[in-house]
């Protein structure tokens, strides 16, 4: 077994994908014509976003994000090597800030926003490979 | 700055003679100004939030904004006395604190409760935060009350001020991102909030202010 996708369930599906597209430069892979199904193309490990009425017909009882709610208890991180600018260009397209790029202990660079749907996304530099011994 | 805890403090002169002096405080809900004199110090321990009423008993729920000093906590805790000076380190008083309070349940709705409160950065809805502990809001404040000393919506607001001001103080947000970030609901919520709980605006933070570290 193999972890296949990470599945995000969102009020808006086209518009979540425009804002991953504009705010983190990621490329749709595809939008189902339902509009409540679309995948990213981010290699094996697919991200992708079901609406919340997706869930509801797959028989599943969730609290849906929102912006003004409390995060739900996971996170996406984007790793790149230009933190700064990666926040940067998320929050000028309409992320809201939780936490700046500061440098951690173990030399990683370390920063939070919170997506048009109010989920944490981490936006990180690669943990250097000498830190994990 | 007022973080909803209970302490027990020891308070010394080293110019001063005789015991030290035992201060009990309640849970504070505004800022409070300790004033000292050369030579003070001080060795006390803050309790978790559930734990208040180990100090305080019935007490607990008239303590908030409290502070009993000398023969008025030695009178609520009358073994204070018979350690005659003899705790004079932290050991000695967590030791002595121990023995006193073993035996103390928490109510395991209350622990839950609390983490959920931390974790959330106090911006759950009590209502909601009952249902996810399994009791009313009712009976989630009455255990509020009679362990922490405070209703469950103030102690909420108190671990939402502190992580706000912490997201303007270490994170460098703007006020209107800490604002939303906080779950305040504009500017004037989170200000009046600053006000209540720090007696200061959010545009006039103290530079020098430590922030207690609050866990559950």
């Amino acid at each position: 077994m193999k972890l296949g996708y990470t599945i995000i369930y969102v009020a808006d599906v086209p518009n979540t994908v425009a804002f991953y597209e504009s705010a983190f430069g990621l490329k749709c892979k595809f939008v189902h014509e339902s509009n409540l199904y679309a995948e990213m193309e981010t290699g094996d490990t697919v991200l992708a976003f079901a609406g919340n009425d997706a869930a509801e017909m797959n028989g599943l009882a969730i609290l849906p994000n929102h912006p003004e709610s409390p995060a739900a208890g996971w996170e996406i991180c984007f790793v790149t090597d230009d933190v700064s600018a990666a926040f940067k260009l998320s929050i000028a397209k309409g992320c809201t800030p939780v936490s700046k790029p500061s440098e951690k202990p173990w030399g990683q660079t370390v920063s939070y926003v919170r997506d048009l749907n109010g989920c944490i996304v981490e936006i990180s530099s690669p943990v250097a490979s000498a830190s994990l011994g | 700055m007022p973080d909803g805890r209970c302490d027990i403090i020891l308070r010394y002169n080293t110019y001063g003679s005789g015991s030290p002096i035992p201060v009990i405080t309640g849970p504070a809900t505004q800022p409070y100004t300790v004033g000292y004199d050369a030579g003070d110090s001080w060795l006390g321990m803050r309790l978790r939030p559930g734990k208040g009423v180990t100090l305080w008993q019935q007490r607990i729920t008239s303590a908030a904004n409290t502070v009993l000093r000398g023969e008025d906590a030695l009178e609520l805790l009358p073994w204070l006395a018979e350690l005659k000076g003899r705790y004079s380190t932290l050991n000695i008083l967590a030791a002595a604190l121990e023995a006193k309070t073993t035996g103390h349940f928490t109510d395991h709705r209350l622990s839950l409760a609390l983490d959920i409160l931390h974790t959330s950065g106090g911006r759950i809805r009590i209502e909601k935060l009952a249902t996810y502990v399994g009791c009313t809001s009712r009976h989630l404040n009455r255990i509020f009350r009679s362990n922490t000393g405070l209703s469950a919506k103030t102690y909420a607001q108190l671990l939402q001020f502190h992580r706000t001001l912490k997201l303007i103080q270490h994170e460098h947000l703007s006020i209107a991102d800490a604002a939303f970030e906080g779950g305040y609901a504009d500017h004037a919520h989170l200000s009046r909030a600053f006000q209540c709980f720090g007696g200061f605006t959010p545009s006039s933070v103290p530079r020098d202010l430590s922030l207690p570290t609050l866990f559950s």
